[in-house]
């Protein structure tokens, strides 16, 4: 058990920067989840804190101890690879019991421990198999129980779902943060998942070009994005962006429509921000706005409508009864209470 | 002309070239191993005499089993000194490893040599009038700078090791710089997060998945150790007396030297036994499933 801080963490590779001067405090027994594209440095950060990449600069603490200098081994940390990382030429219970075995644990112990943690990830039955005999879902629960096998201060997860099938992950996904309530081990998480992300974090950092865009708990970066990287990066479909401006209280587009009432003062240049699910969509003449149809999407629990007026588009979630077609005509309104105003300069939000 | 013709027309010129450059002097050294084969003599060749050869061989030769201990011993010293080094130098090469780069291809050159070439050039370093060793232990190590290296048996047989050793470490070492690459990085990392130190890291989890490859090194450099012939023909041809006398070098002695080509033959055909040994666990390794 223990809390990680990372200060002023720099990664650089040449003139690559991998992580630019971040800091970081993750509490004792948060879930908290790395989150960005790839190249955004994650992985990077991730690595740092297992000791397998060496910072360029900064300082990485876990609990009251800084591990800058220490091996790998001699951080107490566990680690679930995106490609498993098993031994290939052990067993499974050999590849579980291992870092109890370097530890020199007595062996009665050792298979009390495998066992447990095997019954955890129900994988009992296994134990005598090489990976190699066994799925890619069973494999990330040799993973995982090698992981857990033992009680170390932190868990470091690199992707862990990434490389099952998606059906697979729904059940991994949901399997794994079951284990972590369970364990309540300071879990740090790496993913380009939103989906993973939100479900499974105590707060989530979104990260981009090595910098942390913003930290917060799922809700705070669903509901109150920092910038227009995490509004466009968090949410499927993702957010709406439009341009335009402000005039006397009223949002109005580059195209010169009216659109909906804004809380913030008049603006020249301003980017507008409503997910799909703020945009309502009734028949014809009954919204704030008329529009056609650009393309109609059904995808079983809900609609999707894009729908056009002059250069612009703008995606909607519609009822999963609703029924239209290509240039019907439909109208929308924004909820006045969710949207979101962003500088189109600096992407940063615009307090409202 | 239908398919199923042209295809046999078509490798036929490959197979009679491997057949008479390959199996017919296989065949009929055969044949000849059991004639009296005495090339000064004429009508010997098709003299027979059963097993006679292989008996003298066994029974009355100390000069054949004093080179079976000799390719024995330079096989075990070679083949093991070779491997360790080479290992040793790919894990320092391999990706992530510590010296890489400009190293590797400074590395390819001992190889290009032929083993004769090396064979000529050990024997003038270590000539003991203007030889390059002879020079250097002078001005380092005094006491050592009258030694005649090629002079001593036991000396002389260090140098034909040091000789081998140094011309096989640097293909060796490709193979099995080839050989880590190959081992999913991630594995060394789970191991270093799971508390193993650099040694066990390569004990438990790098040398196990290397072992393959290093099965193959093992018995590759074993069969060319044991029928090593060229470079010792140049380097000590096999003296001082028979000290460095392989079992190759030995059959062309008595085979090429004495004219005694039924006994050279059979011989010969004794050290295939080993060599039908290794070949096979050759391509069990090579060959096997995964």
């Amino acid at each position: 058990m223990a809390e990680v801080v990372l200060r002023n963490l720099t990664k650089r590779w040449g003139d690559f920067v991998g992580v630019d001067n971040q800091s970081l405090e993750i509490r004792d027994r948060e879930f908290l989840v790395l989150l960005g594209p790839s190249g955004c440095g994650k992985t990077t950060t991730m690595r740092m804190i297992a000791g397998l990449e060496e910072p360029t600069g900064g300082e990485i603490w876990i609990g009251d101890r800084q591990v800058n200098d220490d091996l790998p081994k001699d951080r107490d940390v566990a680690m679930v690879f995106q490609n498993y990382g098993l031994y290939p030429h052990m067993t499974v219970y050999d590849n579980i019991a291992y870092p109890l075995k370097v530890r020199g644990t007595p062996r009665s112990e050792i298979r009390h421990r495998v066992e447990a943690a095997a019954t955890k990830v129900e994988l009992a039955q296994f134990l005598d198999r090489k990976p190699r005999a066994l799925s890619g879902g069973q494999r990330q629960r040799v993973a995982l129980a090698r992981a857990i096998v033992r009680t170390p201060k932190v868990f470091l997860m690199d992707e862990p779902l990434s490389n099952l099938d998606a059906k697979l992950r729904v059940t991994m996904r949901a399997e794994l943060k079951h284990l972590s309530r369970e364990l309540m081990i300071t879990t740090i998480y790496v993913t380009h998942d939103q989906i993973e992300a939100m479900t499974l974090a105590d707060r989530v950092a979104v990260m981009k070009s090595g910098i942390i865009q913003q930290l917060g708990t799922p809700d705070e970066i669903y509901n109150n994005p920092a910038n227009l990287f995490v509004a466009g990066f968090i949410g499927s479909p993702p957010m709406n962006l439009i341009t335009g401006s402000i005039r006397d209280g009223m949002f109005v587009t580059s195209g010169g429509i009216r659109l909906v009432p804004v809380d913030s003062a008049d603006r020249q240049e301003v980017v507008l921000g409503v997910r799909p699910d703020d945009v309502r969509v009734s028949e014809e003449g009954q919204g704030d706005i008329d529009v056609r149809i650009y393309a109609f999407e059904n995808t079983g629990e809900a609609t999707l409508l894009t729908v056009q007026w002059g250069h612009q588009r703008v995606i909607a979630r519609g009822d999963r009864h609703l029924r239209k077609d290509q240039d019907d005509c439909v109208s929308i309104s924004l909820m006045a209470d969710h949207l979101h105003l962003f500088d189109p300069q600096s992407g940063v939000r615009i307090a409202s | 002309m239908r398919d199923a013709t042209l295809k046999y027309l078509l490798v036929l010129p490959a197979v009679l070239v491997v057949l008479a450059t390959a199996i017919w002097p296989l065949i009929e050294s055969l044949r000849l191993s059991f004639t009296v084969g005495r090339l000064n003599r004429p009508g010997s060749l098709d003299q027979y005499l059963g097993f006679e050869n292989f008996a003298w061989a066994f029974l009355y030769e100390p000069a054949f089993w004093n080179s079976v201990t000799v390719t024995a011993i330079y096989t075990v010293l070679t083949v093991a000194l070779t491997t360790i080094l080479a290992l040793g130098l790919a894990l320092l090469l391999a990706p992530g490893g510590r010296f890489r780069s400009g190293v590797q291809a400074l590395l390819i050159l001992p190889f290009a040599m032929s083993p004769a070439l090396i064979g000529v050039s050990f024997r003038f370093m270590f000539n003991p009038e203007f030889g390059l060793f002879d020079a250097f232990f002078g001005v380092m190590i005094p006491p050592l700078a009258d030694v005649s290296w090629l002079a001593d048996p036991v000396l002389a047989f260090a140098v034909c090791v040091m000789a081998d050793v140094w011309g096989w470490i640097p293909f060796l070492t490709l193979v099995l710089i080839g050989g880590l690459a190959s081992i999913p990085q991630d594995t060394i990392e789970a191991a270093q997060v799971d508390g193993a130190s650099g040694w066990r890291v390569f004990r438990d989890v790098t040398l196990p998945q290397l072992a393959p490859v290093l099965g193959v090194v093992v018995i590759l450099k074993s069969i060319f150790s044991l029928k090593t012939f060229d470079q010792i023909f140049m380097l000590t041809n096999g003296g001082p007396g028979t000290a460095t006398q392989t079992l190759s070098h030995y059959i062309y002695f008595n085979g090429m030297k004495y004219g005694q080509i039924g006994y050279a033959a059979s011989v010969a055909w004794l050290m295939v036994i080993p060599m039908i040994f290794l070949t096979y666990a050759y391509a069990r390794f090579v060959f096997r499933r995964p």
